[in-house]
């Protein structure tokens, strides 16, 4: 088994609209390997939205493939692709989007339906991830009774629900404030460490792109050469979600207040 | 707001088929009513001098100035007993029962309301029924009335007393025991009975012997109607012919009716009744048809709203993973959901509501119990076997029937929105605002 979870050959997506040809994305090579954070940042247009459709197997590219824990998903049929995007695949979106009629645990618990899992294991899941995410005293809100940051806690702990093998988010902080914006980072670079979850994040703030650990450019549909290294597990990016105290990477339980991380 | 249209929609599909049993029910009890009638009078053969009973005289009254009088006085004619002797001698007479009918004297004043405007009419205060009170007579055939409410009945040998409908005790402030004066003679009321309707003037009776009918409007030797028996239906024919060539050679101007005489009445009145009824049939079948379009289309048009407005989450439901049958399920599910809250409400609109709207929708169940028991004669009360009113109530049945068609229709409605819904692309559906 390689180390690699996904990664694109040569991906190439056109847009037609009439006679216009949109050349959306064009030779896109992407090497990611298990654990990864990763940020995609690029200007409007440039199809980042574009390349995480094309990752979480939302849309089909033109050319090329997606290999995805070593299946050429491009390759999947239609019917077969829902199989893909529930258990492989989790995604964050910058308006959350979560339903509006159920409640934080019942949203959490909706990609588990039609799972093996068991209704009262199903619960069991949805409250550690709400717990992960340090939302265990508002399972029973709805979306509306959450503030911003509170739902995107909630629709990254959906995310995690079938323990995917790579974590989709396009601009998650994008409708947040800057306090909560790096809430949000923190979380996700701590789910990234304690639940070795792979993660790639787009967004437009270059200081919540540096917050990963690798940065790629987008432009013009085209990955650029550069690449940057972030500053993920810097100290100090990581703290306990229940007392805030500063934790180490490897830390199963905070040192301060004991909380189980 | 669409449960509630659903809802009524559903209430029409419950009460239609009510209202449609309600006047099948009714038809039949017509029927029966007519059956029973015909067979208890197969053997009559009813003679009288004049086609219908009272009379009435008026003058307009109001604005409709220069209208020429409204009304009509009739001329009262009666059979002498001299002619009920040569009728008797008929061969195949079993009995004759006589009737000595006639109007009160006093009269009093009844505004009528005509598109021509109101007019004010005098008519009798009530109608006094002179019968023979010989028990023989009384025994065998309806000649007294049933519904006593005080009091007795009138009996052999009786004179000076009366039996009356309540209605007139109201009128006069009398009751059992007291004194009633009717054409300058005082009589005693010994029985009260039920009216055939509480309300109309006309059905105010006294009854009382024929001799003292005769004597107090000086009558001896007259009849006004005669109740002809004949030995058996075979005589029928033969002894009505007899009794018409009778009042021709003699111009008497009887007129005789018979058991197929009615029976002529009563088809009318039946096929009336059955076209009346297919009517209601049709038009209620249109209805079912019209509720079931809109029912589904009430439906249809709610899960494609649905649909469009939850585009977003749709998209989100594909994103995390949900299949096309599981968006599909999810959506049929909540169409049957609408139309299973509308059941629920539509019970509760039809149970309750099912006279009115089946009034409302089907105008001719009612016209099943009509007024129309103009029927001449009084040995047979054919009013009442039309004037029982419909009584529209759903039965079980017929509520799970609809509630069941309409979770179906819910269903059927909800299989294209569904559809398309589990078509959504995921990605087009998520750029959706
Ligand atoms: N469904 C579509 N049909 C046609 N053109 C499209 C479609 N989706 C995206 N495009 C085009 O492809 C290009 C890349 O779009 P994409 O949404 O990936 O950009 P983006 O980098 O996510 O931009 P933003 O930062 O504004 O979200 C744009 O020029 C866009 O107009
Ligand atoms: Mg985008």
């Amino acid at each position: 088994m390689s180390n690699v979870v996904l990664e694109t050959e040569n991906l190439e997506k056109v847009y037609e609209l009439g006679r216009r040809k949109i050349n959306a994305l064009s030779e896109v090579n992407l090497r990611i390997n298990k654990g990864d954070f990763i940020s995609i940042m690029g200007p409007s247009g440039s199809g980042k939205t574009t390349l995480l459709n094309m990752l979480g197997c939302l849309d089909r590219p033109t050319k090329g493939k997606v290999i995805l824990d070593d299946v050429d998903v491009t390759k999947v049929p239609e019917k077969s692709l829902c199989k893909f995007r529930k258990y492989k695949i989790g995604f964050i979106f910058q308006t959350f989007n979560l339903l509006p009629y159920l409640s934080a645990i019942e949203n959490v618990e909706l990609p588990m339906e039609g799972t093996k899992k068991s209704k009262s294991e199903r619960r069991k899941r949805a409250h550690e991830l709400l717990e992960i995410v340090g939302l265990s005293t508002r399972e029973e809100h709805k979306p509306l009774r959450l503030s911003a940051g509170e739902q995107q806690r909630v629709a990254i702990a959906r995310a995690l629900a079938n323990n995917p093998a790579i974590i989709l988010a396009d601009e998650p902080t994008g409708n947040l404030d800057i306090k909560t914006m790096f809430e949000i980072v923190r979380l996700l670079g701590r789910l990234n460490v304690t639940q070795e979850t792979t993660i790639i994040m787009v967004t437009h703030d270059s200081h919540v792109a540096a917050r990963a650990g690798r940065m790629l450019f987008l432009s013009d549909g085209k990955l650029l050469k550069k690449e940057r290294k972030g500053m993920h597990l810097v100290k100090g990016d990581l703290t306990c979600p229940n007392c805030h105290k500063e934790i180490q990477p490897d830390d199963d339980f905070c040192r301060r207040c004991g909380k189980q991380l | 707001m669409v449960i509630i249209a659903l809802g009524f929609s559903m209430a029409i599909m419950i009460s239609i088929p009510a209202g449609i049993l309600a006047s099948q029910e009714s038809y039949n009890s017509i029927i029966s009513n007519m059956q029973e009638e015909t067979n208890r009078t197969a053997t009559l053969i009813e003679v009288s001098t004049s086609s219908g009973r009272g009379g009435f005289s008026g003058m307009p009254s109001g604005t409709s100035s220069g209208t020429p009088p409204f009304g009509f006085e009739r001329e009262e004619v009666f059979i002498n007993e001299t002619i009920v002797g040569e009728i008797r001698t008929i061969e195949g007479i079993k009995d004759i029962v006589e009737f000595f009918e006639t109007s009160s004297e006093e009269t009093t004043s009844e505004t009528i309301s005509t598109p021509r405007g109101d007019f004010t009419m005098s008519r009798p205060v009530y109608t006094i029924m002179g019968v023979s009170l010989n028990s023989s007579l009384i025994d065998s055939y309806s000649v007294l009335p049933t519904d006593i409410i005080v009091g007795r009945n009138l009996q052999e040998g009786d004179t000076g007393v009366v039996l009356i409908t309540s209605n007139i005790t109201d009128y006069y402030e009398v009751g059992l025991g007291d004194e009633i004066e009717i054409y300058g003679e005082s009589f005693t009321i010994v029985g009260i009975y039920e009216p055939e309707s509480e309300s109309s003037t006309a059905s105010r009776e006294v009854y009382m012997s024929i001799s003292d009918a005769q004597i107090i409007t000086g009558n001896t030797g007259n009849v006004s109607r005669l109740d002809v028996y004949a030995e058996n239906d075979s005589y029928v024919e033969e002894i009505a012919d007899v009794i018409e060539t009778y009042s021709e050679a003699y111009d008497l101007g009887l007129y005789v009716t018979t058991y197929n005489d009615r029976m002529e009445t009563y088809q009318t009145m039946l096929n009336n009744a059955e076209s009346t009824l297919s009517q209601t049939q049709t038009v209620a079948f249109q209805e079912i048809v019209i509720a079931i379009g809109a029912t589904s289309l009430i439906v249809l048009f709610t899960m494609l709203y649905t649909v469009r407005e939850r585009t977003k989450e749709i998209g989100v439901l594909k994103a995390i993973g949900f299949s096309k049958g599981n968006v599909m399920s999810q959506f049929m599910l909540e169409g049957i959901m609408i139309s299973l809250i509308a059941g629920v409400v539509g019970v509760v609109i039809g149970i309750v509501g099912a006279p009115l709207i089946s009034s409302l929708l089907l105008p001719s169940v009612n016209q099943l119990s009509p007024q129309q028991g103009g029927f001449s004669g009084q040995a047979i009360n054919f009013g009442t076997a039309l004037s029982q009113s419909v009584t529209v109530s759903p039965d079980l049945q017929t509520v799970l029937l609809a509630f069941g068609a309409v979770v179906l229709l819910g269903a059927i409605g909800s299989l294209y929105p569904a559809w398309r819904a589990s078509r959504t692309s995921p990605m087009e559906a998520l750029r959706y605002e």
